[in-house]
C-alpha cells in the first residue's frame, strides 16, 4: 500500500477516535489555562486540522499548489473544547458553553447550519419542526446541547407566540 | 421681539442644526433614570430566578427568561443585590479594588441594578471605570470602509491605507447589497496589502454575513443586532435564541464575532415600553452576555441621534459601554455614526472613548471621506486625521492611529488596488483597469472614480459565488500575479481560524499574526503607573507628525 494513504487512513482513524471522544462528553480537566493561551503558539500539539494534520503542516506553498484543500482551514470540535477550557480558566463561562456549543455544530453541513438559524428566527417554524431539528440535532450529529436548547426555543417561543401561523 | 444680535449668531452655529427634544419618558425619551424603569429585585426558588426586576417568571417575556436562566448567577446574586448601589459604584472606581473582583459582581446584578449602580456616576467617574474595566489591557481602533460606487479598486486602495495608518479591524457594507461579496474580498485584499492581520467584516443581513465568513471572505462579523424589548428583537427578525445559535455557528467556523446594541434602538422602532434607553439597553447587554458572545459593538451606533437629542444621552452612551465592560464583554464603543453638526459636540463625545481607551475606541473611524460612509456617516472621517493624530500628541494618548507619510500612502494605495486587480482577474470577475488603479491611488474619494458598469459587476459576482469561490481561491490569486506577501498574509489569516485564539474575548493580531486578547493581554489597571501605557517605542511615533518643524531648520 502506498505510503500516503497508510498515513492518510491513520490520520482518518485517529481524527475519528478523537472526535468521537471528544464530542460524547467534552472533556474537563485536561488542564488548559490562559497559560496555554494562544493555542497556535504554545498549544501548538493540541491543534488538529479536520483531517488531524498539524499547524506546521498547513503550509502557504501546499494550499497554493492545491496539496492541501481549503477545507483543512477549519477549527475541530477538541480545538473548541480546548479554547472552551482557556475561557473558564479566564472566569468566562458562558462564552466557555456557546464555544462548546459550536464543538457540536463543527460536523453540521454550512447549508444546514444557514437553514437552522433561519428556522429559529420568529414565525419560521411550528413546534414539531423546532422540535424536529432538536432531534436531527442529536441523533445526526450528537449534538445534546444544542438540541436542549432548541427545545428550550420551541417551549419559550410556544409561550410567547412566535411560531409558525402565530403572527 | 427686536432681535439680539448675539442670538441671532447663535442661532447660525451648526449645533443649531442639531435636534433635540425635551424628556419624553412614555416614549422611551429618556436616556438614563427613566420614572418607569423597574426597581432592582430578585427572588430564587430551587434553584431558578423567579422574579427578576419586579417581574414574576409566569409574566417574563423572552428576555427576561434569557438573562433568568442563562446570564444571572445565582450563587452570588442575592448576596451582590444585597449591596448598595451606591457603595458598588465605588468599588468600580475604586484602584483597590480589582478589576478581577469588580468583574464578578456584573452577573450578580439585575440589569436594573445594574443602571441603578452606573447612574450614581458622573461621565469623568465613568470614564475612569472604563480605563480600569475595560477587558483588553491594549486599546484599538476601528474603521470603515465603504463607497458611494462600492468600487472595488477604491475600497482595496481605502482598506489597505487604513491598515498602514494603524487600523487593527476594518468594516465594509454596501451601497446595493448585491455587491456584498466583491465589498469583503475588496477590502480584505487591501486590508492585508496594508498590513497583514487586519480584521476585516461585512456588514449585512445575518444570513448572508454568515456566509460569507464561511466562505472566507470576511474574518469576523459584528453587525448581528439585539435589541432590548422583545417586539423590536422580533421585528428585527430573531429571537435570543436565533441570535445565540448563530453566534455559535460563527464559533463552529473559527470565526470571530460580537452582537451590535445600542440605546435608542426601541425608541426609535416605536417599542420602548416606556423604559429608559439605558436600562434598555442593560438587557440587551445580559442577553448578549448570556449567549456566551464574546463582545459587542455598542454606544448607540446608528439610532444616535435618539440619546443623541435627549439630556444626558452623551452620558448613557459612554454608561452603556461602560456596563458591557462590567460584564466582562469587549466593548467596540461606538463614535460610529454621525449625530450632530458641531464639530465640538462630536470631538466631546469621542472624547469619554478616547481618554480611557476601549477595546475599539471608534467602532467605525470614517477611513474614507463622508459622502462615501455608507453607514450615514461617521463623527471622524479621514478629513479629521491630522487633528486626531495631533490629540494623540498633545495628550500622550493611544487612539489606535499612526502618523503616516503621504508617500507610503500612496505606495500602498497602489498596491493594493493592483493585488485586488490580479484577484478579479484571476476570479473571472469584470475587469479593473489602470486607469482605475490610477484613480484609486490618488482618490480622495469617489467622486475622483469612473464608474462601474453594475449589471456586469453583478453578473460576474454572481458567477464568482456560483462557481463555489472562497479565500483559498484568492490566496492563490495573489500569489500567481507576483503578490506573494499579500497571499500569505491572507493565508494567515484563513489559517487563524484552525486554531481559534481569536474567538477569544476583545482579539486582534499584531502584524506577526500574534493573537493579543483579553485573555493574554488582560487589563491590569490599578493606578498610576499601571495598566496601559504609551510604551516609549510608540510615543517616538505619535510625536513625529509629518508637520510638526523640527527646530533645527528653523532660522535658516
Amino acid at each position: 500500500m502506498d505510503k500516503e494513504l497508510i498515513e492518510s487512513i491513520v490520520r482518518d482513524v485517529l481524527g475519528n477516535f478523537e472526535e468521537s471522544g471528544n464530542s460524547a462528553s467534552p472533556k474537563r480537566g485536561s488542564g488548559l489555562t490562559a497559560r496555554d493561551y494562544p493555542m497556535g503558539e504554545k498549544s501548538k500539539d493540541k491543534v488538529k486540522t479536520p483531517s488531524g494534520q498539524t499547524l506546521d503542516d498547513i503550509e502557504f506553498k501546499k494550499i497554493v499548489s492545491g496539496e492541501t484543500p481549503g477545507s483543512e482551514l477549519r477549527i475541530t470540535a477538541e480545538t473548541l473544547n480546548h479554547q472552551a477550557e482557556i475561557a473558564r480558566s479566564v472566569d468566562r463561562e458562558q462564552f466557555a458553553k456557546n464555544l462548546e456549543r459550536a464543538a457540536e455544530l463543527t460536523k453540521v453541513g454550512d447549508e444546514r447550519i444557514l437553514e437552522i438559524y433561519n428556522a429559529l428566527r420568529p414565525y419560521r417554524s411550528t413546534k414539531q419542526d423546532m422540535l424536529e431539528i432538536a432531534d436531527e440535532l442529536e441523533n445526526e450529529y450528537d449534538a445534546k446541547i444544542n438540541a436542549a436548547f432548541i427545545r428550550e426555543a420551541a417551549q419559550v417561543y410556544e409561550k410567547r407566540k412566535r411560531l409558525k401561523g402565530d403572527r | 421681539m427686536k432681535r439680539s444680535k448675539r442670538f441671532e449668531l447663535l442661532d447660525q452655529r451648526p449645533v443649531h442644526q442639531d435636534g433635540f427634544i425635551k424628556e419624553w419618558p412614555e416614549a422611551g425619551l429618556v436616556a438614563m433614570e427613566g420614572p418607569e424603569d423597574p426597581k432592582p429585585s430578585v427572588k430564587i426558588e430551587n434553584g431558578k430566578i423567579v422574579n427578576l426586576d419586579g417581574k414574576k417568571r409566569e409574566d417574563f417575556d423572552m428576555l427576561d427568561q434569557f438573562i433568568a436562566d442563562h446570564t444571572l448567577d445565582i450563587d452570588i446574586i442575592e448576596d451582590v443585590m444585597a449591596q448598595d448601589s451606591r457603595e458598588l459604584a465605588h468599588k468600580i472606581v475604586d484602584v483597590n479594588v480589582s478589576r478581577d473582583k469588580v468583574k464578578k459582581l456584573g452577573l450578580g446584578m439585575t440589569p436594573a441594578k445594574m443602571v441603578e449602580v452606573v447612574g450614581h456616576m458622573n461621565v469623568v467617574e465613568m470614564m475612569f471605570a472604563v480605563q480600569k474595566m475595560r477587558a483588553r489591557k491594549t486599546p484599538s481602533n476601528q474603521c470603515h470602509v465603504t463607497n458611494v460606487k462600492d468600487h472595488p479598486a477604491l475600497l482595496a486602495a481605502d482598506a489597505a491605507e487604513a491598515a498602514l495608518r494603524g487600523f487593527d479591524e476594518l468594516e465594509t457594507t454596501v451601497g446595493i447589497v448585491r455587491y456584498a461579496p466583491s465589498n469583503a474580498i475588496s477590502i480584505m485584499v487591501g486590508g492585508q496589502t496594508g498590513r497583514g492581520g487586519v480584521l476585516t467584516q461585512c456588514a449585512v443581513e445575518e444570513a448572508m454575513e454568515l456566509e460569507m465568513g464561511m466562505r472566507g471572505f470576511t474574518a469576523y462579523a459584528e453587525t448581528v443586532s439585539v435589541y432590548g424589548t422583545e417586539q423590536v428583537f422580533v421585528d428585527g427578525d430573531d429571537t435570543p435564541w436565533s441570535k445565540s445559535f448563530l453566534a455559535s455557528a460563527y464559533a463552529s467556523r473559527g470565526l470571530k464575532m460580537r452582537y451590535t446594541s445600542g440605546t435608542g434602538s426601541e425608541a426609535e422602532m416605536g417599542f420602548a415600553d416606556g423604559k429608559s434607553m439605558l436600562y434598555l439597553e442593560a438587557r440587551c447587554l445580559y442577553m448578549t452576555k448570556g449567549a456566551g458572545v464574546q463582545g459587542i459593538q455598542n454606544g448607540s451606533i446608528s439610532c444616535v441621534g435618539v440619546p443623541g437629542a435627549v439630556p444626558s444621552g452623551v452620558r448613557a452612551m459612554l454608561a452603556e459601554n461602560l456596563i458591557a465592560m462590567l460584564l466582562d464583554l469587549e466593548c467596540a464603543s461606538g463614535n460610529d455614526q454621525t449625530f450632530t453638526h458641531s464639530r465640538t459636540r462630536r470631538t466631546a463625545r469621542m472624547l469619554m472613548q478616547f481618554l480611557p481607551g476601549t477595546d475599539f475606541i471608534f467602532s467605525g473611524y470614517s477611513a474614507v471621506p463622508n459622502y462615501d460612509n455608507m453607514f450615514a456617516g461617521s463623527t471622524h472621517d479621514v478629513d479629521d486625521y491630522d487633528d486626531y493624530l495631533v490629540l494623540q500628541r498633545d495628550l500622550k494618548v493611544n487612539g489606535g492611529l499612526v502618523p503616516v507619510d503621504e508617500e507610503d500612502v500612496i505606495k500602498i494605495r497602489n498596491k493594493g488596488a493592483k493585488a485586488l486587480q490580479a484577484v478579479f482577474k484571476e476570479l473571472g470577475m469584470p475587469d479593473i483597469t489602470d486607469e482605475e488603479v490610477e484613480a484609486a491611488t490618488y482618490a480622495h474619494g469617489s467622486k475622483d472614480m469612473p464608474d462601474r458598469d453594475v449589471r456586469e459587476d453583478f453578473r460576474g459576482i454572481e458567477d464568482m459565488l456560483k462557481r463555489g469561490t472562497t479565500g483559498v481561491a484568492i490566496v492563490q490569486a495573489l500569489e500567481k500575479n507576483g503578490f506573494e506577501d499579500v497571499a500569505e498574509n491572507f493565508f494567515n489569516l484563513l489559517k487563524q481560524r484552525i486554531a481559534g485564539d481569536y474567538l477569544h474575548t476583545a482579539a486582534i493580531f499584531d502584524e506577526n499574526f500574534h493573537c493579543i486578547s483579553a485573555v493574554n493581554d488582560q487589563n491590569d489597571y490599578a493606578g498610576p503607573g499601571t495598566g496601559y501605557r504609551v510604551s516609549d517605542e510608540l510615543w517616538e511615533k505619535l510625536k513625529d507628525i509629518r508637520f510638526a518643524r523640527d527646530p533645527e531648520d528653523i532660522g535658516e
